[in-house]
């Protein structure tokens, strides 16, 4: 099982989520992961995992805490 | 070592009064070149700030004093280059001298040398075996379960796969925010997403979703 690439795109996996390789070992896990289901469910779950996350952390800033902020600024502008 | 680094971490705090007794308009134009390019990551800083301080009022307070700092420091701020991930730091930083006060872990500072198990993640490693499952799983968990298992892993670990995961920043980016090197940041994020996982699993276990049909795993075939 050594030589099947899977150690490696094990390996890179999370890097490759986070398109932190280069392209020529970026494209090395892409096509192993064409090929082989276990890596592939393996980083089917991490982007799912990244999605869930991404998805449950959207927020909006309250209404008035732009304004807030913006008299702040104009109050220290103008020397308190 | 990682402690002395959280000291060290230099403050952007401005000086009070700015100097500014009489309004200049270059003091204006600064003003609304830095309304106009920072103001629009209010909803972004705001989202990171809850993720920082987990409650509305401390994270609206984070943001005012990000601003704040961040409109002191703009002349410092070297146009073209990467204003949010400068925003960012700042940020970081006044959570992390300001606030992380107030809510001290028990084991800030030397999070990164505590083993796995140490974390009490390590336990539900192998809760599902099935990957399919296990993703469609995490698909299906209300938002709710997955801020919950956010808040419960440790923040530095929390920001980083906050940083990579929901901001989008690179491993480099992630590390001049959290001031600390890009392996560090790597491992931060690689046990943050491992102790994630391990507690959506359990989430999800709970809940019965992701075994086929709500069953044991062992023998169940893939619907």
């Amino acid at each position: 099982m050594t030589d099947c690439g899977c150690e490696k795109a094990k390996a890179e996996l999370e890097e490759y989520l986070h398109n932190e390789l280069c392209g020529e070992d970026a494209s090395d896990i892409q096509e192993h992961l064409a090929n082989c289901s276990d890596c592939s469910d393996e980083h089917l779950v991490g982007r799912t995992l990244t999605e869930a996350v991404q998805r449950a952390c959207r927020e909006m800033a309250p209404e008035d805490l732009r304004d807030q902020v913006l008299l702040k600024l104009r109050t220290i502008q103008s020397g308190h | 070592m990682t402690l002395s680094m959280v000291l060290e971490r230099p403050e952007v705090v401005p000086r009070d009064g700015l100097g500014l007794s009489l309004m200049t308009t270059d003091a204006i134009e600064m003003r609304d070149l830095f309304e106009e390019q920072a103001l629009p990551f209010i909803d972004q800083l705001y989202a990171a700030a809850m993720r920082m301080t987990r409650n509305p009022s401390d994270a609206q307070d984070l943001v005012q004093d990000t601003f704040v700092k961040a409109f002191a420091a703009f002349k410092q701020f070297e146009q073209g280059t990467n204003l949010k991930a400068w925003l960012y730091r700042i940020l970081t930083n006044t959570f992390i001298n300001t606030y992380r006060k107030k809510q001290r872990e028990p084991f800030q500072g030397t999070i990164d040398d505590l083993e796995d198990w140490q974390l009490g993640g390590a336990e539900s490693r192998t809760a599902m075996t099935n990957r399919s499952a296990e993703a469609e799983a995490i698909d299906h968990l209300p938002d709710s379960a997955v801020k919950d298992a956010l808040q419960s892993i440790p923040e530095d670990f929390r920001l980083a796969v906050y940083f990579a995961d929901v901001e989008g920043f690179s491993y480099q980016e992630i590390a001049e925010i959290m001031k600390t090197p890009i392996g560090t940041v790597m491992s931060r994020l690689h046990r943050g997403r491992r102790l994630l996982r391990d507690l959506l699993a359990g989430y999800a276990l709970e809940r019965g979703l992701g075994t086929a049909s709500g069953q044991t795993r062992t023998g169940s075939t893939p619907a």
